[in-house]
This record gives structure tokens, C-alpha cells and sequence, in this order.
């Protein structure tokens, strides 16, 4: 593959990427909410880039408890690092990945509890073929 | 058995809440819940809901022990993979235990398949405990993978007082 080749391919996914976010954030019944953190201009990154980190949200339910928040991202540009959060929620629940020691550690400190660990969940998924042989087995009832 | 699915109303919320308790003494974690019929009814049937259901019915004739129609159901909301877009998660599948073995549960997870991928949705996410070997082998035998196994997510949770905390930075 050429470069010409290589530089279309990644726009074409970051376009895409883009326009999808538009779409399922910003359009009439988003997906999800988006906070981002920001950098006075003097403080830019070597990029030049002053949006330096964001999270990711969206309300969730528990039947237990009632209204919860998910984080799906956080993320810090690794320069911004280690400097220094409404609808009445009563959880605020995300996932990290066990060989992540330093955010496992970090998200502990702040209290939070990991409860695949302490009470055994696990998350499953459906994707894929598996998703859509799934959604042909309801005939008409 | 002849069963139907549909859509969840505010006038289900009562037998919702019922089943939600029953689930939960399933799950050995009763004293875990603190949800209303009222709850359900505010989060669930407003102009936001925080949540859809699907309530299978059985009719009069094969009502329960307890003379329920209303024998299982499904709670689910959409969420947001920051790599694959829109996700539905289902919080919530049960089916009461005289009802089981029937297909009830399998087409009311199914419906929950279908009503994502007409939303536009690639996963269908949900949570099982470890433990919960019927239900484990269940989802594995439809299909679906395990995260956490695979490849190593945990479910972190921050709540009460750390919740607090952390709101006030």
C-alpha cells in the first residue's frame, strides 16, 4: 500500500469516527454525554492541542438502586497527567482492565470498590454473528 | 406454552417491582434493593426514561401458583462503546422459576437483540456473577462471550460516601 494509500485509509477512519460521534452525541437522542478538560492556550500541548483529556458518560439503571452513571473513557493526554466531577445518581460505574495497575490503583484510592472481584461479576457480551443469530430466534408469538 | 412479549407500561411497574424482589432473593442480595413500584414508575415512563422493559404474559388459564400473568421480563437501557458506537445493555432478564425451561427467557433476550440492532446498536452487553453456573452456561451456549475472562475487564463501582467524594473533587 502506498502512502497516498495509508493516509486515506486513516482519514477515512477518523472521518468516520467523527461523524459518528456527531451523530450519537450530539444529534436529538444522544448516546452518550462528553465533558472534556482544557488547557489555557500558553499551556498547549507540543501539538498545539488545548483539550488535553475528556470523559465519556451516559446514565444507566439499577434495579437495586435506581439511577447510575457510566463512565465509558477517561482519558488524560500523558503529558497533563497527575495534575487534578448531578441528576441525582447513586453510582458512579466503569471498567478497567486487570493488567492496569496504576488506573486499578488510582480508582481504588478514590474509593471505588471492584466488584468482579469482591461479589464475582463478570460482564458477557453478544456481537457480531452471535448478536444477530440471537435477535432471529423470537418468531412471531 | 403460549406465551406473548410486549412493551412495558406504567401499569406494569407493580408486577416489575415484584419480580425485581424475587430476582433479587434469587441472587441472595434482597436486602440490596431499594427500588420502588413509585421509582420505577418515575425513571421508566417519563419524558427520559432511564430504562425500556419487555413483560412476557402468559394467558389466564396458565396463570402462576400466585395467580400471576405477568411471568417474566426484560430491563434494558442503550449505552456508548467509545470504539464500536451504540450498545444496548441488559440490566435485567428474569423469568419466574414455575415458567422456566419454556423459551421464555431466551425470547425475551432475543427481543432485547432485536430492538438493539433496529436502534443501531453492535453489543448486547449484560452481567452475570460467577457463581450463577445455569445462567452462565445459558448465555455462553447462545453465543455471547465473557469480558471479564476474555480479556480481563473487572466492574468498578463508586457509591455513598466515596461517590461524595469524588463529586466534590
Amino acid at each position: 500500500m502506498g502512502y497516498n494509500s495509508v493516509l486515506s485509509l486513516i482519514e477515512y477512519v477518523y472521518i468516520n469516527l467523527f461523524i459518528k460521534l456527531e451523530r450519537d452525541g450530539f444529534g436529538p437522542n444522544p448516546f452518550f454525554q462528553c465533558l472534556v478538560a482544557e488547557v489555557a492556550q500558553e499551556h498547549c500541548s507540543p501539538e498545539g492541542h488545548t483539550v488535553v483529556g475528556y470523559a465519556l458518560y451516559f446514565y444507566t439503571y439499577s434495579t437495586w438502586r435506581g439511577r447510575c452513571v457510566y463512565m465509558e473513557d477517561l482519558y488524560v493526554m500523558p503529558n497533563f497527567r497527575g495534575v487534578a466531577t448531578e441528576q441525582q445518581c447513586v453510582r458512579l460505574q466503569f471498567s478497567v482492565l486487570d493488567w492496569n495497575k496504576p488506573s486499578l490503583e488510582f480508582y481504588l484510592s478514590k474509593g471505588a470498590q471492584d466488584l468482579t472481584d469482591k461479589e464475582g461479576w463478570h460482564f458477557l457480551r453478544f456481537d457480531g454473528e452471535a448478536l444477530d443469530n440471537l435477535a432471529q430466534e423470537v418468531s412471531a408469538q | 406454552m403460549d406465551f406473548t412479549l410486549r412493551a412495558a407500561t406504567l401499569e406494569d411497574c407493580k408486577d416489575i417491582a415484584r419480580m425485581i424482589t424475587e430476582l433479587a432473593e434469587y441472587e441472595k442480595v434482597s436486602d440490596h434493593v431499594k427500588i420502588t413500584q413509585k421509582d420505577l414508575e418515575q425513571d421508566g415512563f417519563t419524558k427520559n426514561p432511564f430504562f425500556h422493559g419487555i413483560i412476557a404474559e402468559v394467558p389466564e388459564q396458565h396463570r402462576s401458583k400466585d395467580g400471576h400473568t405477568k411471568v417474566g421480563y426484560a430491563l434494558y437501557f442503550y449505552t456508548y462503546s467509545s470504539w464500536k458506537g451504540r450498545a444496548v445493555y441488559m440490566e435485567d432478564l428474569y423469568v419466574m422459576p414455575e415458567f422456566r425451561a419454556k423459551g421464555i427467557g431466551k425470547a425475551l433476550m432475543s427481543k432485547v437483540a432485536q430492538l438493539g440492532l433496529a436502534a443501531g446498536c453492535t453489543q448486547l452487553n449484560f452481567a452475570v456473577l460467577n457463581w450463577n453456573k445455569p445462567s452462565l452456561n445459558f448465555y455462553l451456549s447462545q453465543g455471547c462471550f465473557d469480558v471479564t475472562s476474555d480479556m480481563g475487564y473487572h466492574c468498578m463501582r463508586c457509591e455513598g460516601d466515596a461517590l461524595e467524594h469524588l463529586a466534590q473533587g
